[in-house]
């Protein structure tokens, strides 16, 4: 746990929580995406989105997908524009990713696609993703990330984006690890932060949350536009109306666990794939096995 | 279906849900380059082990009340994952080779994985490559393909039979089959009857006269089963009095004696016995012993001394001599006294088998551990073999037959059975390997029977029985009788 002098300006505040009761509909959205193989001209991924609704004791999902592409170097530039209009209502040309990218950009313009559905047809809800709210880089540019915050404001939603990972350090520390002493439900403001130069921007305000016993914490960002209380107020009652598990909300969990792949639909999907294509999957040999046998860890490839 | 894994000689093929394969069935895994083929027969169906599928299903195990959803799939993709998650493993054992379309017992050889092509076997296909000859032919019932399946009855002939599976699943009803097949043919049957499901035999299933009618003679000790002493051979009167009636040695000494007293002045009568008994000068202990036993015989009612109405086993057998059968009707009659009949009757026909007054004799025994001396069972598979007497025992309680007759059954038509202890007993079974017992007939459905022996040159059969229209009698009697 680390010290900090009490005149510190980065000194985190801890604020402690109490759930609120009065009743709001929690939503979590959550995508992922796996690679199912390579093929001669280039590569097999799918993506499936979730959302999930709590409202009073029930949960009700809704999965998109799965949607599988064979993304090669010839339609990679069409299948992302295509997307990019489609989802983002936007015929801006932009640089097109590398094949290598695709997979991981296909699946992130589902998701924001998704969370501008949520956003825009959902009203007085707390809305949860998966993520943070940091802006400027190239699958959420400022524009695009302001303008979906700004609808889910305009019909009184909040979003909270909860991160499992963070690579943000305060002083040297790694921001999950400053909430050890706080009696949970809590959260810490961390203020401070040495905006970064460059395109990156944080969209949100940004805490550490712990809302219940034991060893999680997760970076929360909540929009920065939102009034503080109102954003306050907002995990009170994600507090109240949701289960809380090792500090993770059940409704995002329940949607991460709706959208992931497991083995066998990866299997399915590629004997989809085989049938309705007849698309030949081909199995690389793993040069690192091949050069360092059992050292031969990391990447296939 | 595709082949996965070979090992010892069992196989593993993978197969998907379209394809019905169940236990008990044939398959070919066929390389046609190399002109073979692998005959497997499935012993187990499972689930492939496919991965993430516990992942998959406590996803999906959520109950409505908590957790509800829709899935927007417009590709229809579920339902391919959906046949990977039912995609099955066939364990199968390995029963033979076809080469160049013979067959061959060499199982050696190993298919390619890649190559070789899976496909069905239809029994009756495998039957005719088994070359199951039908020259007297004995109609069992069908196989899983509808297809007839027929046994030959010298199958039987000189073989010694096992009938076995739990109560109501079909082995009386298979067990007349074969005595009706067997009459058919000619053939000499003897059944002991424990419980009078044989009597009506000779009746169609709606009480009139069948074909059979003057081919099965019901004989019922005390009624139309009598015997007078002068028949009775001494050494099959001793086993009565040792085995059945436990007389000690020295009281056996003495009978004998008496025996010989009465023989040598022809006088051998239930009368002049009891005074040869009461006469006699030997030890009161010994007198007694051979009242008591004397009572025994004479309250059976099995002996008699007016030769009008002795029974003579002979005459019997004379009476069906163009096939037929002897039903010993045990029905009613006490322990004791079924063990006597039991014992006259066996003696007498090993006697009759003995003298060339019969050729041979097909013996059905049902729950035959109720009436036969442990001392006979050997005798019956061994000895009285060689004489021509070829046995088909009945049970419902495999561990009554000992290990060693189970080993040198030639034939056993197996049906369900669920109890792990009888399976582990039938499984014992020399003409199959336990593990294939124990998992084609913890789940075969009642009046379907896995052949396994001679009848089906060793290839496992599981056979439907058909019906048979005669009076069986073989149903409990019940008291909430249904209208």
């Amino acid at each position: 746990m680390p010290v900090f002098l009490p005149h510190n300006p980065h000194t985190p505040q801890s604020i402690p929580l109490k759930p609120l009761f009065n009743h709001t509909t929690i939503v979590a959205i959550d995508v992922s995406n796996i690679k199912l193989g390579e093929t001669e001209t280039g590569t097999l991924c799918a993506v499936r989105g979730a959302i999930v609704w709590k409202e009073k004791s029930r949960y009700k999902y809704l999965r998109l997908g799965p949607f599988p592409f064979h993304v090669t170097e010839e339609n990679k530039r069409e299948i992302y524009h295509l997307l990019k209009q489609y989802y983002l209502d936007t015929s801006k040309e932009a640089n097109t990713p590398s094949l290598v990218h695709m997979q991981a950009r296909i699946s992130n313009l589902l998701e924001r696609w998704i969370q501008t559905i949520i956003c825009s047809s959902s009203q007085n809800t707390i809305i949860l993703w998966d993520g943070s709210l940091t802006a400027g880089t190239v699958d959420s540019p400022i524009n695009m990330m302001s303008q979906l915050l700004e609808t889910a404001r305009t019909r009184h939603n909040t979003v909270l984006a909860f991160s499992k990972m963070t690579r943000l350090r305060l002083l040297g520390h790694r921001l999950t690890d400053l909430v050890g002493k706080c009696p949970p439900p809590c959260i810490l403001e961390i203020e401070g932060f040495h905006v970064p130069s460059g395109p990156v921007r944080f969209l949100g305000n940004i805490y550490v949350a712990k809302l219940t016993e034991g060893h999680c914490s997760f970076r929360l960002d909540i929009d920065r536009r939102v009034p503080r209380e109102r954003g306050l107020e907002a995990i009170q009652r994600l507090l109240g109306n949701d289960l809380i598990l090792q500090s993770y909300p059940e409704t995002l969990r329940l949607a991460h666990i709706y959208s992931t792949f497991t083995a066998n639909e990866v299997i399915g999907i590629q004997r989809f794939i085989a049938q309705q294509c007849g698309l030949k999957i081909v199995t690389r040999p793993n040069i690192r096995r091949i050069l360092f046998g059992p050292f031969g860890k990391g990447p296939e490839g | 279906m595709r082949l996965y894994r070979k090992e010892g000689n069992t196989v593993q093929i993978l197969s998907f849900p379209e394809e019905e394969v169940e236990k008990g069935d044939y398959l070919l895994v066929e390389e046609p380059k190399a002109n073979k083929g692998l005959i497997t027969q499935v012993i187990d169906v499972q689930f492939a082990n496919v991965p993430g599928i516990l992942e998959e299903l406590l996803r999906d195990s959520t109950d409505d009340e908590h957790v509800y959803g829709e899935n927007l799939d417009p590709l229809e993709v579920a339902s391919h994952v959906t046949y990977i998650q039912d995609a099955r493993v066939l364990i199968g054992k390995i029963r033979g080779t076809i080469e160049e379309g013979r067959l061959s017992v060499n199982t050696s050889w190993l298919p390619s994985r890649s190559q070789s092509i899976v496909k069905r076997l239809p029994t009756a296909s495998l039957l005719t490559l088994a070359k199951i000859s039908e020259d007297l032919p004995l109609h069992l019932g069908e196989t899983k393909e509808s297809s007839p399946l027929t046994i030959d009855a010298r199958a039987l002939d000189g073989k010694l039979n096992i009938v076995t599976g739990k109560k109501e699943t079909g082995k009386s009803h298979l067990s007349k089959l074969l005595v009706l097949g067997l009459i058919d043919h000619g053939a000499l049957v003897v059944v002991l009857d424990l419980n009078g499901e044989y009597i009506n035999l000779g009746y169609s299933s709606k009480g009139e006269r069948s074909e059979y009618q003057g081919k099965i003679r019901v004989l019922t000790p005390g009624a139309n089963l009598k015997v007078t002493l002068a028949q009775m051979n001494l050494q099959v009167m001793l086993s009565i009095l040792i085995h059945a009636l436990s007389l000690p040695g020295t009281s056996a000494r003495e009978f004998r004696r008496i025996w010989r007293f009465l023989d040598e002045r022809c006088a051998l009568t239930l009368r002049e016995l009891g005074e040869a008994i009461r006469s006699w000068k030997c030890n009161q202990h010994v007198r007694d012993a051979l009242f008591s036993r004397y009572y025994t015989l004479l309250n059976s009612g099995f002996f008699t001394d007016n030769p009008a109405e002795a029974t003579t086993l002979e005459e019997e057998f004379q009476k069906i001599r163009g096939g037929g059968t002897l039903v010993i009707n045990l029905q009613d009659v006490s322990s004791v006294d079924r063990q006597v009949v039991v014992e006259y009757t066996l003696g007498k026909l090993v006697e009759l088998l003995t003298q060339w007054k019969i050729r041979a004799a097909f013996l059905f025994a049902e729950e035959a551990h109720l009436y036969l001396r442990e001392t006979y069972w050997d005798d019956i598979v061994t000895r009285m073999r060689h004489f021509g007497v070829f046995t088909t025992f009945v049970t419902n309680q495999p561990d009554t037959i000992r290990e060693n007759i189970y080993r040198q059954a030639d034939n056993i038509f197996l049906f369900n059975f669920t109890n792990e202890h009888d399976l582990e007993t039938v499984s014992r079974a020399a003409k199959v390997d336990a593990e294939t017992v124990k998992s084609i007939a913890r789940d075969l459905p009642p009046h379907h029977c896995l052949l396994l022996g001679k009848a089906v040159k060793d290839f496992p059969v599981v056979v439907r029985v058909r019906a048979l229209d005669v009076q069986t009698m073989g149903q409990t009697r019940l008291f909430f009788a249904k209208n």
